[in-house]
């Protein structure tokens, strides 16, 4: 059987639990190493190693650096080992100064100026976005299935109807106290950027009624462009579908819960990031 | 002085005790957690309506909990009221939660140190021995799966749930969805039963062979439940005395006058008082608390449970046994919920956001969670998350220094501590993501 192995960083655990929800591989892969749900000193040599959260410490560092040469294959597993997560986006340059003064500990490791993404100390041969990835996207990397059709965006597995005389005018759509069941979200003053976003969720936000992060990053079309191609991608599905002024589009695209899936493949925080090519990505 | 480092692992996020010794004399035991992301610093100027989507990315085990304290601390800030339907989603979401969680802790985190496994997962070296773990693991898996799929279908996903709004939530569940629903969770429960049977001999064995159940010296508790322990759905929060008395409780808005939060510099986490005493909270906290809630099964291990163990009960290797109680306690109470009509009422109301203090509190599988958001224009000025593995800490270190002084003597250091120590941190089944976010 292929032998995997889990190297957790900082990170919330929340990919491990979707591992474990994912109880397939139980009898068709060897897990080897996964601090969560074993105890283990070391990663031992094995085919493929899953990376989840980013290099924050200088022991997450050490870690990454030791065990990436223990595989054949290394896997950067949800939007935290992609980007470095919402800890990054504390990396703004004032938050960080007081961030780093008030935090200083001794006896521990210390924290990295940055929280990274994990490409930016290893190479990484896949990406598999998701905030997390649901279990049947971890089943995909795991067996490398040549069979599972991933949709190309969150649109096209979501299902509702786009109606041509619904235009919002403001992005009031949370504050109505109800939901339309069918229609898109965007017609109900949503920011909803599902029409971009890379498929494979099934749409598990939007069809009960909560609008598409981003958090799988952007469809083919845009994951080797720079991010504002994928930002002016969504401007344009909003100026023909609402009557939502641009800047309101803007700041709600720059606010921090979509910046930080928007930014997952391009530059935010302005850290410099090797090119990740669409063929790489889950 | 010699210094024995322990990396601990089957349990959520980065940590590892540290104890140090001199002829024989345990000088300390510490519990250090090792990460640190900085969400109250990096939250500040978010728009605070984002706040239930970004702070569930404080931890995926325990996203729920987060996803909840945040929409009731803006509804907190907002004075909304929300309709009776809503609460009721959210306790299934709720419930999803505790059961995944303690599902998790028993058979994933702990269990395999009934059976001397590293591992749920490893397989057992005899036939014999492989043929019960791989059908524990089955039916662990199994049981676990209902606590996720419950999540799923109250809160629309599992890990970072997004169903509750403010105001309430997004949508209701169809008379179809709950009938599935209650399908699984049907099943789900005798197994329940028979897994707990299960863990709890194994753990009476164990306990027999160790000569202790751990650290039993009397402690205060905390929850978040009310009176009855089908209430574990209450706006303010509890506190048991070492005796077993019910002696204070306080909104969540009040928390600074009764807890104390201090830092220390071997962790990124710190720890909580209880006006300078040490506090415990989690599962053991709400057995000692609870009353039957008139659920057949729930109110059966109850009973034994006191009938063995006493009221309060402060071993802590009971924490693991009560967690079972409540294992099937979720199940239980979640069946009674999805018996009742689940989408013809309204599950949200309209409001006006404002600015403000609010305050949310959930009674969390780890114990009492409070986020407090200060809003300016919109904006978290300030946000403070209380969390419930910080206020065990200081349970944790009495315990771990129990546990040192019973293996360590001046002529050697029994091995069976290493052991111990995993024991004694798992029964408190800590959060690092959460305790240091």
């Amino acid at each position: 059987m292929k032998r995997f192995a889990v190297l957790q960083l900082s990170g919330c655990s929340g990919c491990e639990v979707a591992l474990l929800n994912a109880e397939e591989w139980v009898d068709q892969f060897d897990l080897e190493y996964m601090t969560l749900v074993m105890s283990a000193y070391d990663v031992p040599e094995v085919e493929v190693l899953l990376v989840t959260g980013g290099v924050r410490t200088e022991e997450d560092l050490y870690r990454i650096r030791r065990t990436a040469r223990m595989a054949d294959e290394v896997v950067a597993v949800g939007t935290c080992a992609i980007s470095g997560g919402v800890a990054n986006l504390g990396d703004h340059r004032e938050t960080q100064d007081v961030f780093l003064a008030s935090e200083e500990r001794i006896h521990l490791p210390d924290l990295l100026p940055k929280c990274r993404p994990v490409d930016s100390v290893v190479k990484v041969d896949r990406y598999l976005p998701g905030c997390p990835p649901t279990p049947r996207l971890f089943m995909a990397v795991l067996k490398r299935s040549p069979d599972l059709k991933i949709a190309k965006t969150v649109c096209q597995e979501c299902g509702r109807k786009k109606v041509r005389e619904m235009r919002p005018k403001h992005l009031y759509g949370s504050q109505q106290g109800e939901v339309l069941p069918e229609v898109c979200l965007i017609n109900q003053g949503f920011m909803c950027i599902g029409t971009s976003t890379r498929g494979g969720c099934l749409a598990l936000c939007t069809i009960p009624g909560y609008p598409c992060v981003g958090c799988r990053g952007p469809s083919d079309a845009f994951i080797e462009k720079e991010s504002q191609a994928w930002f002016k991608s969504i401007q344009r599905v909003f100026s023909h579908m609402t009557d939502i002024p641009d800047d309101e589009i803007e700041t709600a695209l720059r606010s921090p819960q979509l910046s930080l899936f928007l930014f997952q493949f391009a530059d935010y925080a302005g850290a410099r990031l090797s090119q990740r090519h669409k063929d790489q990505v889950v | 002085m010699t210094t024995l480092t322990f990396p601990l692992s089957r349990i959520e996020g980065h940590a590892r005790v540290v104890i140090e010794t001199r002829n024989g004399n345990v000088i300390s035991a510490h519990f250090q957690a090792m990460e640190l992301r900085g969400f109250e610093h990096l939250v500040q100027g978010m728009p605070a309506e984002q706040m239930p989507v970004i702070v569930p990315r404080i931890c995926g085990v325990c996203s729920t909990a987060h996803h909840l304290a945040a929409v009731g601390a803006l509804e907190d800030a907002y004075d909304i009221e929300l309709p009776p339907l809503a609460v009721k989603i959210r306790e299934l979401m709720y419930l999803g939660q505790l059961l995944q969680n303690q599902a998790t802790s028993l058979f994933v985190f702990t269990l395999p140190d009934r059976l001397g496994l590293t591992s749920i997962f490893e397989s057992a070296a005899d036939d014999q021995s492989e043929k019960i773990r791989s059908q524990i693991a089955g039916r662990a898996l199994q049981v676990r799966k209902a606590g996720t799929d419950l999540i799923t279908l109250a809160g629309g996903q599992f890990i970072h749930p997004i169903k509750a709004v403010v105001g309430g939530v997004t949508s209701g569940i169809s008379a179809e969805a709950a009938a599935e629903m209650r399908t699984q969770l049907e099943h789900a429960l005798p197994l329940a039963c028979e897994l707990y049977d299960h863990y709890w001999e194994a753990s009476l064995s164990q306990s027999e062979r160790l000569g202790t159940w751990g650290d039993d010296s009397p402690s205060y508790y905390i929850a978040a439940i009310g009176s009855r322990s089908d209430n574990y759905y209450s706006d303010v929060v509890r506190v048991m005395s070492p005796e077993g008395v019910i002696c204070d409780s306080f909104p969540a808005r009040d928390f600074r006058e009764y807890l104390t939060l201090e830092d220390t510099d071997y962790s990124y986490a710190g720890y909580t008082s209880y006006k300078g005493e040490m506090i415990r909270a989690n599962s053991l906290a709400r057995v000692n608390m609870g009353e039957p809630a008139g659920l057949h099964h729930t109110d059966r291990y109850l009973k034994r449970f006191r009938e063995v163990f006493g009221r309060p009960a402060h071993a802590i290797m009971l924490f693991d046994l009560a967690r079972g109680v409540e294992l099937v306690y979720t199940l239980e109470r979640a069946l009674q919920i999805l018996d009742e009509p689940l989408d013809i009422e309204d599950t949200d109301v309209a409001y006006t956001p404002c600015d403000g203090d609010g305050y949310g509190l959930v009674e969390a599988p780890r114990g009492p969670l409070i986020h407090h958001y200060k809003i300016e224009k919109g904006l978290i000025k300030q946000a403070e998350f209380i969390i419930p593995t910080v206020h065990n800490v200081r349970a944790i270190e009495k315990a771990l220094r129990t546990a040192a002084e019973r293996y360590i003597n001046s002529k050697r250091v029994d091995m069976e501590l290493e052991r111990a120590v995993g024991r004694v941190v798992r029964a408190f089944d800590p959060c690092i993501a959460c305790a240091t976010h």
